[in-house]
């Protein structure tokens, strides 16, 4: 049994299935085709001619001119999503609290584009070092981060976790970790993937993905302790009953470790629920996992074609389509995700 | 969530108002490690770091580490790895004998990044230093958290090179799978077989810090036993042009708190601390470096590179806090110590904000090992072990006037000092205004 858990107070929502939680939830409801013509995310060539991108987005048309000529794109993204959460939750971020309000991002490898971008600059510049000194921090992977903490003013525990698929299990575990030792009051915890060039490539060279187009996107959770929001009235608009991380080792394959934390994250949250919906990241080992440890009475629904491939993002994404009520009727979802070299993760989430 | 408690674990979830908020610095809260108390709410057990694993330019496994430690020695040269032709400086602190298949058992590092590497390699010498390979019996009660700045930076200059060369397409399989930053972590899980959570924590230049709290956290809680903790990075071109072009750069040699300070050197490795429960230790009769007392953990929330002395004094204030101590008991800082003029100036205003006038020593091994980014502060960590636990403190070198700014500032110049401290604070600050401050102990 539980003996604390975390409610969502609010989240925010940017993929190509819509913007904003209503416009997400209307289109996975409407059957939307996400995928668009790659042209109308980027001039570079693509891999794919249709990608699971946001077409034309620029930071600007949502964030105004001011400060956001910088930015790279996935911060951008954290941004908005985070925006979103912030205005979607009812807790007021204010000096009174603002030093007990942090972020916990997931991500795959930062921005590629930042750092190859970079990189290529120390190429062919006239000299190695001419690069921008404005633009050098969005080469490490805690930008969008420390971006959000800087907009929106939360100076509380500010992290950042890498993960792929998993980016967004770990990033829900951290902050379990955090605020159940009291060290966080909220939290704003979300995941995020760009869809640039650069990442659509690296993503197709892998071809693990079966042509499934390169995505982009960002959901962004307020996070708060779900017994406290309870206490003041308030209730969580879903509840992390319970997440669990583990890994592979020598002899187990990712079927093997899934279903053994799916198993304990069952335990963990507590014999009396009941998984009705499983939410996937469509990896080879899940089905395998789920037939083992839940059995097939449950839904299952792939997170594959809202977020295409995009692993961290989809992971934030997998939240969302169960927040958006896209199940219609679950009230316990198990979420599921696995890396490609074995780091497996699980949650159950109550709505 | 299972508790594994040796006094009274709560059973209400922690509300507002009552222990769920940090004590602020008015508060009383009894320490951590005082056997019996019964006021936390899950912070039921004492966790200790008994193995070390330094993969250092300055030497590889604690011995020889220590030993450079000791004696003062730099390990900046040449760079080797990238062509630094056309750059103003050529040095950093690169680990030039360093390979990976000398230090592992179980993984292939030909699928695997530098960085990654460093991370499996200094999970390995640290778990051997711990003697851990016979304690831990249940593979899934051992965790693994790696901090990381950049992950597989050389892996993605190599893709860039690929793409100039070649175009996009020309994007090789084999380096592809090399770009996940998570893998740092994951690296090092697959070397020790460990089958409980391994997290990348990618928090920039104090990422271990974070890593080594998350550990503190989790198994104090009990939801693992054991962890392998610590962080990785690579020197690479793209970080030695942004932090020149930053003005953090300097020349030839890193001289923290220096009056003459220009900056710091780019450097790589990896490093990994072993920790587990206090009772865990003493039941198998191992080594205890030292004990974790606690650590917190502030964001600036200002700029994404300048630090902040206020918040780098809010977070000392809250690792005190959470260790249980006032600010007089810290015997020994390890600096952030960067040596650009900004860090230390907010590093030094922060510590006479929160031990006043006569702060205790306070010395930066970046003097040495230049900025090992994601590795930085588990360094520190491990010199901070080895003060606590071999009686020394590691020097600042390359000292030669300090900062007439800093009065009463005490860097251990040049040479290692014998002394016993009992309390020891590491400093970690990053990008993005990260801040992590971990606090050792003596083990009592």
């Amino acid at each position: 049994m539980s003996t604390f858990t975390l409610g969502v107070s609010g989240w925010g929502v940017l993929a190509p299935m819509g913007t904003g939680a209503d416009d997400f939830g209307a289109g996975l409801r409407s059957g939307r085709e996400p995928a668009v013509d790659a042209g109308e995310v980027t001039a570079a060539p693509m891999p794919q001619e249709r990608v699971f991108g946001l077409p034309g987005f620029t930071a600007r048309d949502h964030l105004g001119r001011k400060g956001t000529s910088f930015l790279d794109r996935r911060t951008a993204l954290a941004l908005i999503a985070g925006a979103q959460a912030l205005d979607d939750s009812e807790l007021v971020v204010d000096d009174d609290n603002r030093e007990r309000v942090g972020v916990v991002l997931g991500t795959s490898a930062g921005s590629l584009q930042s750092t190859s971008d970079y990189t290529r600059e120390t190429f062919e510049a006239d000299k190695p070092y001419l690069v921008n000194p404005i633009l050098f921090p969005n080469t490490v992977l805690n930008c969008a981060a420390g971006q959000v903490a800087i907009r929106y003013g939360l100076r509380g525990p500010n992290t950042t976790v890498a993960g792929g698929a998993t980016a967004m299990l770990s990033a829900l575990r951290w902050a379990y970790v955090m605020m159940r030792r009291g060290r966080a009051e909220a939290l704003l915890v979300g995941a995020v993937e760009e869809l640039t060039p650069h990442q659509a490539w690296t993503s197709a060279a892998l071809g693990t993905a079966d042509g499934v187009p390169a995505g982009e996107g960002c959901a962004m959770f307020m996070i708060e302790n779900a017994a406290a929001m309870r206490a003041a009235g308030r209730r969580p608009r879903a509840e992390i009953r319970a997440v669990e991380l583990a890994h592979t080792t020598e002899g187990t394959d990712t079927a093997d470790a899934l279903a053994a934390v799916i198993r304990r994250v069952l335990d963990t949250a507590g014999p009396e629920l009941t998984v009705d919906t499983v939410i996937t990241c469509d990896a080879a080992g899940e089905a395998p996992a789920l037939d083992r440890a839940v059995g097939r009475a449950a839904e299952r629904i792939a997170v594959t074609p809202v977020a295409g491939d995009a692993p961290a993002a989809a992971g934030a994404l997998q939240l969302a389509v169960l927040l958006a009520g896209a199940s219609g009727h679950s009230r316990t979802a198990l979420i599921t995700a696995c890396t490609p070299d074995g780091a497996v993760g699980a949650a159950v989430v109550t709505v | 969530m299972v508790l594994v408690a040796a006094s009274k674990p709560s059973l209400e979830p922690p509300s507002r108002g009552a222990r769920a908020t940090i004590p602020t610095v008015t508060e009383e809260q009894p320490h951590p490690a005082a056997p019996g108390k019964e006021d936390s709410l899950v912070m039921t057990r004492r966790v200790v770091i008994t193995g070390l694993g330094p993969v250092a330019s300055t030497g590889i496994g604690v011995e020889a580490f220590a030993g450079a430690l000791r004696a003062g020695t730099s390990g900046i040269s040449q760079v080797r790895s990238f062509d630094t032709t056309g750059f103003r400086t050529h040095r950093a602190g690169e680990v030039h004998d360093f390979d990976a298949s000398d230090h592992l058992h179980r993984l292939d590092p030909a699928g695997w990044g530098r960085s990654s590497q460093f991370a499996a390699a200094a999970a390995r010498l640290a778990f051997t230093d711990a003697g851990a390979d016979r304690a831990v019996t249940d593979p899934a009660r051992l965790g693994v958290c790696m901090g990381t700045t950049s992950g597989e930076s050389q892996v993605m200059e190599e893709l860039t090179a690929r793409w100039l060369a070649g175009g996009y397409p020309a994007t090789p399989t084999g380096l592809a799978r090399q770009v996940p930053a998570g893998r740092v972590a994951e690296a090092a899980a697959l070397e020790l077989g460990a089958a409980g959570p391994a997290v990348t924590v990618s928090t920039a230049c104090s990422a271990s810090n974070y890593a080594l709290g998350y550990a503190f956290d989790a198994i104090g809680a009990g939801d693992v036993d054991f962890m392998v903790v610590g962080g990785a990075d690579s020197v690479c071109r793209f970080a030695h042009a942004g932090f020149y072009r930053l003005g953090a750069l300097a020349e030839d040699h890193c001289a923290p708190f220096d009056r003459d300070r220009t900056g710091v050197l780019t450097a790589e490795g990896g490093v990994g601390l072993y920790l587990e429960s206090l009772d865990s230790a003493r039941a198998r009769d191992a080594r205890i470096y030292c004990e974790v007392l606690g650590y917190g953990l502030t964001c600036d929330a200002q700029h994404p590179t300048a630090p902040d002395a206020a918040s780098v004094a809010r977070c000392m204030r809250l690792a005190h806090d959470d260790a249980g101590i006032k600010a007089e008991e810290v015997d020994f800082i390890c600096a952030h110590g960067t040596a650009t003029p900004a860090n230390d100036a907010a590093e030094y205003t922060a510590v006479r904000d929160v031990f006043g006038t006569a702060p205790p020593p306070m010395s930066s091994i970046k003097s040495m090992l230049g900025h090992t980014m994601g590795a930085a502060s588990g360094f520190s960590a491990v010199a901070g072990a080895l003060a606590i636990h071999s009686g020394f403190l590691s020097p600042t070198i390359n000292h030669h006037v300090t900062d007439p700014g800093m009065p009463g500032l005490d860097v251990v110049p040049n040479r290692a000092r014998p002394a016993q401290p009992r309390v020891v604070q590491v400093n970690g600050f990053a990008f993005g205004g990260n801040n992590a401050i971990s606090i050792l102990g003596a083990a009592r």
